[in-house]
C-alpha cells in the first residue's frame, strides 16, 4: 500500500513543480515532447501491468521509462533529420500498447475482485 | 523495497512533471492563436482610424478654401493634382482569378500583385494618361505601388483586390495601350486574372489627399548643375 503513496506522492509533487517552474519550451519541440509524454505513459501502464501481474522488476521498469522517453525522442528527431516522419509511429506504437496495458489492467484486477 | 519506493516516487515525479510541461506549452499555443486572432481586429481598428483620418484632412481643404489665404492659383493646383478632375478616359477593373488552382501550382500566380498594378500604370502613362488614380487614391509623381502581402499600398493606403484604376486621356489610345497583342492584358488573360476596360465619356478621379514631404529638398537656381 506504502508504494501507492509514493507514486500518488511523487505525482502531485511533479505536477506543483512542473506547475511553477517557469520553464517554456518553444512549440517547435512539440512533437518531441508529446512523444516523450506518451512514451513515459507507457512505460507507467506497463509498469503497473507487470506489478498487478506480479512481474515487476524494479530495474527493469526503471531502464524502461527512461530509454522508452530518451529512445523515442531520439528517434523521432532522426526520423525529422532524415525525413522520415515517424512522430505518428512513435505515436500510434505507444498509444497502442497504452490501450492493451490499460486493457490488462482492467481485467487483471475484474479477475481478482470476482 | 525501501530503493522501490523512492524509484516509483522519482518517476511519478518526472511523469507528473512532463504532462503539466505539456500541458502549460500547449496553453501557450492557444494563447498564440488567440493573439493572432487579435491582429485581425488591430488592422480593423488602423482602418477606422485611417478613414478618420482622411476626413479631418477633407475639413482642413475645406476651412482652407473658406479662409481668405493666399491660395496658388487654380491651374497650379490641379497640375499637382490637389483639385477633383473629370474628363473622358477609361476605367479598368482588375479581378484576382476565377479559375481553380491545380494541386501543386503556385496560387501566387493566380493573384494580382503590385507589379500587374504597375505595368498596367505604366501603360497608361505611355499612353498619355493625364490623371490616375488606383480604388480612388490619385498617383502623383512620387506614389508608391508596392506589395504588402495579399494587399497592395498606393500612397501608404492599403488596398485588396479587385483594383479599378481610373485613367483620364483619350479613352481609344489608353485602350489600346492596354490590349495591344502581348500587352499587359495579353498575359495577365494567361493566369485568369479578369480585366475589364471601360472607354467613357465622363471620368471623375478625385485630388490627393495625402501631405508633400519636402524634407531634403531645396530649389537650385543653377539649373540642372550643383
Amino acid at each position: 500500500m506504502n508504494i501507492y503513496i509514493f507514486a500518488i506522492v511523487g505525482l502531485i509533487l511533479g505536477v506543483v513543480v512542473g506547475w511553477l517552474t517557469p520553464l517554456h519550451i518553444p512549440a517547435s519541440y512539440a512533437n518531441y515532447t508529446s512523444v516523450a509524454v506518451l512514451a513515459a505513459l507507457d512505460a507507467v501502464f506497463g509498469g503497473s501491468r507487470a506489478a498487478l501481474e506480479r512481474v515487476f522488476d524494479l530495474s527493469n521498469f526503471i531502464t524502461g521509462f527512461f530509454s522508452n522517453v530518451i529512445l523515442a525522442v531520439v528517434l523521432v528527431y532522426v526520423g525529422d533529420l532524415i525525413g522520415i516522419n515517424l512522430y505518428y509511429v512513435a505515436l500510434i506504437g505507444f498509444g497502442l500498447r497504452v490501450f492493451i496495458n490499460l486493457a490488462a489492467i482492467r481485467k487483471n484486477i475484474m479477475t481478482k475482485r470476482f | 523495497m525501501k530503493h522501490e519506493r523512492w524509484a516509483i516516487g522519482l518517476v511519478s515525479f518526472i511523469l507528473g512533471f512532463m504532462v503539466v510541461t505539456q500541458y502549460k506549452m500547449t496553453q501557450d499555443n492557444i494563447e498564440e492563436n488567440i493573439r493572432l486572432q487579435r491582429t485581425g481586429d488591430l488592422v480593423a481598428q488602423l482602418k477606422d482610424a485611417e478613414q478618420e483620418k482622411d476626413a479631418l484632412l477633407k475639413q482642413i481643404d475645406q476651412l482652407r478654401a473658406n479662409g481668405n489665404g493666399s491660395e496658388p492659383d487654380e491651374s497650379l493646383r490641379r497640375k499637382a493634382a490637389l483639385t477633383n478632375v473629370k474628363g473622358p478616359g477609361v476605367t479598368v477593373l482588375i479581378e484576382d482569378s476565377s479559375k481553380p488552382i491545380q494541386s501543386g501550382e503556385n496560387p501566387n500566380l493566380y493573384v494580382i500583385h503590385d507589379e500587374d498594378i504597375l505595368r498596367i500604370v505604366n501603360e497608361l502613362r505611355a499612353g498619355g494618361a493625364e490623371a490616375l488614380a488606383i480604388n480612388d487614391q490619385r498617383l502623383i509623381g512620387t506614389s508608391e505601388i508596392r506589395c504588402s502581402g495579399p494587399t497592395i499600398t498606393v500612397n501608404g493606403k492599403v488596398y485588396g483586390a479587385p483594383f479599378t484604376v481610373k485613367a483620364i486621356g483619350d479613352p481609344k489610345t489608353l485602350n489600346s495601350a492596354l490590349t495591344m497583342r502581348g500587352g499587359i492584358v495579353d498575359s495577365l488573360k494567361h493566369w485568369g486574372i479578369k480585366v475589364t476596360i471601360k472607354e467613357e465619356q465622363s471620368v471623375a478621379i478625385p485630388a490627393f489627399t495625402g501631405s508633400y514631404r519636402e524634407e531634403h529638398l531645396q530649389s537650385n537656381e543653377l539649373g540642372g548643375k550643383e
